[in-house]
């Protein structure tokens, strides 16, 4: 699977948790990726932390969990309500 | 500072999948096929779909969805050839389509009087393979001026394809491709794959193409 449509899915499941507007506040993404989900966790994290460094992220950490099995899940995500908006 | 953790727990393809769940249902109530199309870029996915309609087009209704990560150049080339309306999708830079654009897609089509569907997907042999569509099934394409040895570099496509076209079999005599090597390699990874070997450029093993989507194609309503 190509890591970088991945890291745009994951993405937009966090702007759908939180909206745009609040983009800017998430401070962290946890990923499962299982073993054997078809994705190099290296090169996923890689292409999350491109994606996550600009608008309308503001610099969001990715923090992966390995798994076996073919798991490959947004787990959580972390909001710094007081991180000051762009 | 106050820090919260929101619980999500969702799968990464949880969306497309539920959307393309909703496709494949809505298309198979109706009883139209639908065929995704995938290869590498440039192994004639668009002139094979040219030379289709331009067969087939008072036989049957054909409706395509083409996706290009830049240009509307292969829906404006299909549409010379059809009636029925050509969707052009245009990824802004996304190496796929999913079951979002193709739902979109599909609201301009009038599903009702259509037999058959194609979804020309942009041309890429890893991501495509991931996003579930809603289709009937997938197509490979895969050209003789690709190495034989594709299937077994790409095998996550050729898994979910149920058929192979090679294509550009015009070429053969120029190359020094092995046809047999190819589907060895195919069925490999991939067991019960069906193949069709076209030239879309002379026309040569169109025909057998051809039999294969009057077979599939919806029958018409009131036909028995």
């Amino acid at each position: 699977m190509h890591e970088m449509s991945v890291a745009m899915e994951i993405c937009r499941i966090a702007e759908d948790q939180v909206g745009l507007d609040a983009l800017c506040h998430v401070r962290e993404i946890g990923v499962v990726v299982g073993r054997t989900s078809g994705v190099e966790p290296e090169s996923l994290r890689f292409c999350l932390e491109a994606l996550l460094a600009n608008e309308p992220f503001r610099g969001a950490r990715p923090t992966l969990e390995l798994t076996s099995g073919d798991d490959l899940r947004v787990h959580y995500l972390e909001i710094d309500d007081d991180r000051p908006p762009h | 500072m106050t820090v919260r953790r929101i619980e999500v727990r969702e799968r990464v393809m949880e969306r497309n999948d539920a959307l393309a769940r909703d496709v494949r249902a809505r298309l198979t109530g109706i009883g139209v096929p639908a065929f995704n199309l995938v290869s590498s870029p440039g192994s004639g996915k668009t002139l094979l779909l040219e030379r289709t309609l331009q067969d087939l087009n008072g036989e049957m209704r054909i409706a395509i969805i083409t996706g290009d990560v830049q240009t509307q150049n292969d829906a404006d080339r299909i549409a010379q050839w059809t009636d029925n309306l050509v969707q052009a999708v245009v990824t802004g830079g996304a190496c796929h389509l999913d079951a979002r654009q193709v739902t979109q897609a599909l609201e301009a089509l009038e599903l009702s009087t259509l037999d058959l569907l194609f979804i020309e997907n942009v041309g890429n042999l890893v991501c495509p393979a991931s996003w579930d569509l809603g289709e009937t099934a997938k197509i490979v394409l895969f050209s003789v001026t690709e190495g034989e040895d594709k299937p077994v570099k790409y095998p996550k496509m050729f898994q979910q394809a149920r058929y192979v076209v090679i294509n550009k079999t015009d070429l053969l005599p120029h190359l020094s491709f092995d046809v047999d090597l190819a589907k060895a390699y195919a069925r490999e990874v991939n067991p019960d794959l069906e193949f069709f070997e076209t030239s879309a450029l002379t026309g040569s093993g169109m025909e057998a193409w051809y039999d294969f989507l009057r077979a599939q194609a919806r029958r018409p309503i009131g036909v028995t």
